[in-house]
């Protein structure tokens, strides 16, 4: 069974944990996932890396139903059941494809703003892999009275 | 460079053998594809050969194409293994039509095998999540019909596009493949049925997604101007295209278009001299409905957004403007992997040699033929015309 | 400032209160189960004072929740991930029983790679033993600033009485020695042995206690009597001169009975309860209710906090609010994550913690 090796997942730490992008030192876009040629003016420049704010709306999503998901969910599926997977638009520009969290169904929908949140992804041969998914903005850093 | 004629086809029923693996599939083609050959063909007589197959039934690790030409008894001749995932055996198709463009070779057959309903499972689930990106996509929980269920949601959000019309391809095609003795699936369905079937991924339900589904085809082609040696009605292939997009589609700009599939159209419209208008039968992509319904967009048979417009209208049943998918499709006839492209040109040699098994299927006076085979979420596609002589 | 500073008199005084809080967070997560549920499923609840507790999600645990904690202290604190160099994080339930689990938290807030980590473990006063150790940290000037995460879920067969009372939280601080919000004005540790209590093999999955209630009771007193007098003594204090004291909340009656015995009112305690809306969070419970605490405390109000940790030990702290704690207002407060809450069943539940 194919799978994603321990140290192909462990080079995308900066992504997976942290949303780093990699801000293209000749047009300014800004490469997420990591790429060796920037994706928008082909060139293999410098990149910048940039900590993205996790802060987005949501593009497109669906609802994975139980029964179909990849092997690495099974344990998820059987325990938790379907799940919503979205592409996530960041305030940033790039698009990333995450599963939701902590977010009813009935809150889906194209526009919904969302936070990343670092989060269990799943577990291969004893060992833990983390990275991000997102969750609907629900609680807000706002201006308290004293 | 020379022209290129479809001599012979064959292709086994689409569908569930739990007692024929690969050998006995490809071989059962192969046998159809050489008597399919009016006045007649001896084997030895094909030069190379190029095949279609992903590898889900994991029979064989490497060298696939050296067991298939070996059990179709032509081991010693030139053979290759052709994966795009969904649209291998499209491929397999383009590269034997280029060898023989080029000269070097004069008869090749083309064709694709897969072995989908063997494995356990679990094992399945993994295949199922292997046309798109594996490293962002699938380790977010995405599945195949995932993807496209996420290009659905943006359809009907940019497009005004809604579920019923979804429904409406699977009716067709089901309707379709109820005539078609070759197809996996041969019963009809209604909409309410395909509307309030399980979701598999929201908004598509399990009769919005193509069937798992074992079988082979074979096409065997030869130069055009050898062609009336083997028979009295060559098909000529008329242009081809290709193309490739972003394998991950959250790296795409826009998720309502194939640009693999926009590039192979383009390209093979250019080259065969037509204008989509011009196409009488087409056989698409439709691994999902959504699929075909954006590929009505994308092969320029109506405007960016009005697919569902085109459906609801009834203008791709077998009577109307522009008849999609005779054969029931993907959805219907079934898609086994490596065997689906040529599996396409299979049923528009026979719709333009007015052969098309049960008449009620036939696109009457049907002469020029487009395949429109794409691999996985749309990061490869391949686009065929073919032509009555 | 500078008055309190003098009124401290204590022995060991390496802190001159020079060090103590720049910044706090917490992370509580969403889900929540009533005591009601315990009761449909077994006929009983067995955590006194409990209403109910947090649930951490499938996907939880206490390193994703110690991050976002994390962040939220980082936030509150004003400073940037990178001035960070020491990361301390307690659990006494962690995920990994060897794996440096501290660098994945400082990976993932962004702290640079030339710092000091280490996880705390093995008690319910990891974090305050993860506290005390970040102010030695920067108090001894080997740094500026130092990250303390406390976060738990803690684990335990859903047959046994104490699995009742396990909830989940995180809390994580912010060490300085600049702009504090609350500075540190005397501690003190104690440690007895005492065996056969709250305790857990290496390899086991669940928690244990053997409940020997009288012998567990002489064991919390012992420790806390020899522990918060000797605190006292230090810096000449009395049970009056706090606002609020924190102690370990295995329940919501164990601290208050803690409390009396050492001369506090329930005034003082009874605010600082929050297991009885999110259980016991094991390491992270002293420290989270001081993030509760501090949500709601004024200048110059005092506060105790005493861990009690089986097997045994405790860590006292005395520690003073100044000034600058009204001055931070855009941050997410406990109260904000008690709020954000949703209800599951018992079902749920087991499935949440991949019981059954």
């Amino acid at each position: 069974m194919a799978y994603v090796s321990i140290p192909a997942y462990w080079k995308t730490i900066p992504q997976r944990y942290s949303l780093i992008g990699l801000r293209c030192k000749n047009c300014g876009y800004i490469n997420f996932p990591a790429r060796e040629i920037c994706a928008k003016c082909g060139k293999k420049s410098e990149f910048e890396p940039i900590r993205l704010s996790g802060k987005g709306k949501i593009y497109s999503y669906t609802i994975i139903a139980a029964g179909s998901t990849p092997p690495e969910f099974l344990l998820q599926e059987k325990y938790v059941g379907s799940y919503p997977v979205a592409v996530v638009e960041l305030v940033e520009g790039p698009k990333i494809v995450a599963q939701l969290t902590d977010c009813k169904v009935e809150e889906l929908k194209i526009g919904l703003e969302v936070e990343a949140v670092f989060r269990k992804i799943y577990e291969y041969n004893q060992v833990i892999r983390y990275g991000i998914k997102f969750r609907p903005i629900r609680k807000r850093r706002i201006h308290k009275g004293s | 460079m020379y022209k290129v004629a479809i001599i012979g086809v064959g292709q086994t029923r689409f569908g569930e053998f739990a007692d024929k693996g690969v050998k006995e599939l490809f071989v059962e083609a192969f046998l159809e594809a050489i008597n399919d050959v009016d006045k007649g063909i001896d084997p030895k007589e094909i030069e190379e050969a190029y095949i279609g197959n992903l590898g889900v039934g994991g029979i064989q690790l490497g060298n696939f194409s050296s067991m298939a030409v070996d059990q179709i008894g032509l081991h010693g001749i030139p053979a290759t293994r052709v994966e795009n995932a969904c649209a291998s055996s499209g491929f397999a198709f383009r590269s034997a039509v280029m060898a023989i463009m080029s000269g070097v070779c004069d008869v090749v057959l083309a064709g694709g095998v897969e072995k989908m309903t063997d494995i356990p499972r679990d094992k399945l689930r993994y295949w199922l999540g292997v046309s798109g990106d594996t490293e962002w996509e699938r380790l977010a929980g995405m599945t195949f019909p995932g993807v496209y269920a996420l290009m659905a949601l943006r359809h009907m959000h940019q497009y005004g596009t809604k579920r019923e019309h979804l429904a409406m391809v699977a009716v067709k095609n089901h309707k379709n493949g109820a005539q078609n003795p070759k197809a996996h699936f041969q019963r009809e369905t209604t909409l309410e049925r395909a509307l309030n079937s399980p979701m598999v991924a929201y908004p598509l339900t399990i009769f919005d997604c193509c069937p798992v589904s074992d079988g082979a085809s074979v096409a065997i082609l030869c130069r055009a101007d050898l062609a009336k040696k083997y028979t009295d009605t060559p098909i000529y292939v008329a242009g081809f295209g290709a193309g490739t997009d972003r394998l991950s589609l959250f790296e795409r700009e826009d998720f309502t278009t194939l640009m693999s599939s926009v590039l192979a159209a383009k390209q093979a419209y250019k080259m065969a001299g037509i204008e989509p208008k011009d196409v009488d039968v087409a056989e698409v992509h439709d691994c999902f409905t959504i699929a075909e319904i954006i590929a009505y967009e994308d092969l320029g048979f109506c405007k960016k957004g009005e697919g569902a417009k085109l459906i609801e209208e009834g203008e791709t049943e077998i009577g109307g403007r522009i008849p999609v998918n005779p054969s029931g499709g993907l959805k219907a006839k079934g898609h086994p992997i490596g065997a689906t492209g040529t599996g396409q040109i299979y049923e528009i040699v026979k719709q333009l040699r007015d052969e098309a098994e049960k008449r009620s299927r036939q696109v009457s006076g049907a002469e020029i033929g487009l395949t429109h085979n794409v691999g996985g979420s749309g990061g490869t596609a391949v686009v065929h015309i073919l032509r009555r002589g | 400032m500078v008055q309190l500073l003098f009124t401290y008199l204590g022995e060991g005084d390496f802190m001159e209160g020079k060090c103590g809080i720049v910044g706090y967070g917490v992370y509580i997560p969403r889900f929540r189960i009533k005591s009601e549920e315990y009761v449909k499923a077994w006929g009983i609840f067995a955590a006194p004072g409990v209403k109910e507790k947090a649930v951490a999600g499938f996907d939880e645990d206490p390193i994703t929740m110690a991050i976002e904690a994390s962040m939220n202290a980082i936030n509150y604190a004003g400073i940037d991930a990178t001035d960070i160099n020491c990361v301390y994080f307690a659990s006494s339930h962690p995920p990994y029983a060897e794996k440096l689990m501290s660098s994945t938290i400082s990976t993932a807030i962004g702290a640079p790679s030339n710092i000091a980590t280490s996880d705390f473990t093995s008690s319910t006063k990891a974090g305050t033993a993860a506290m005390l150790a970040a102010l030695d940290f920067v108090a001894s000037g080997r740094g500026d600033f130092a990250l303390v995460v406390a976060a738990d879920s803690p684990y335990a067969d859903f047959k046994d009485f104490i699995e009742h009372r396990l909830g989940s939280g995180a809390v994580a601080f912010i060490i300085g020695k600049e702009d504090l919000i609350a500075f540190i004005e005397g501690i003190h540790s104690v440690s007895m042995e005492f065996f056969g209590e709250r305790f857990r093999k290496s390899g086991e999955k669940f928690l244990r206690d053997l409940a020997i209630r009288s012998y567990a009771k002489y064991a919390l007193n012992k420790i806390y009597i020899t522990c918060v007098s000797e605190l006292f003594r230090k810096v000449n204090r009395k049970p009056d001169d706090y606002k609020y004291a924190v102690f370990q909340q295995f329940d919501g009656r164990t601290p208050l009975e803690v409390a009396l015995r050492l001369g506090f009112k329930p005034e003082q305690v009874t605010p600082t309860l929050l297991c009885t809306k999110i259980g016991d969070t094991g390491s992270a419970s002293c420290l989270i209710s001081l993030a509760s605490i501090l949500d709601a405390v004024n200048p110059n109000e005092r506060i105790l906090v005493a861990s009690y940790g089986a097997g045994a030990g405790s860590d006292a702290l005395s520690i003073v609010v100044t000034e600058n704690i009204k001055k931070k207002k855009d941050f997410l407060t406990v109260g904000d994550y008690l709020e954000d809450k949703e209800y599951v069943d018992y079902l749920t539940y087991l499935k949440f913690k991949r019981g059954i």
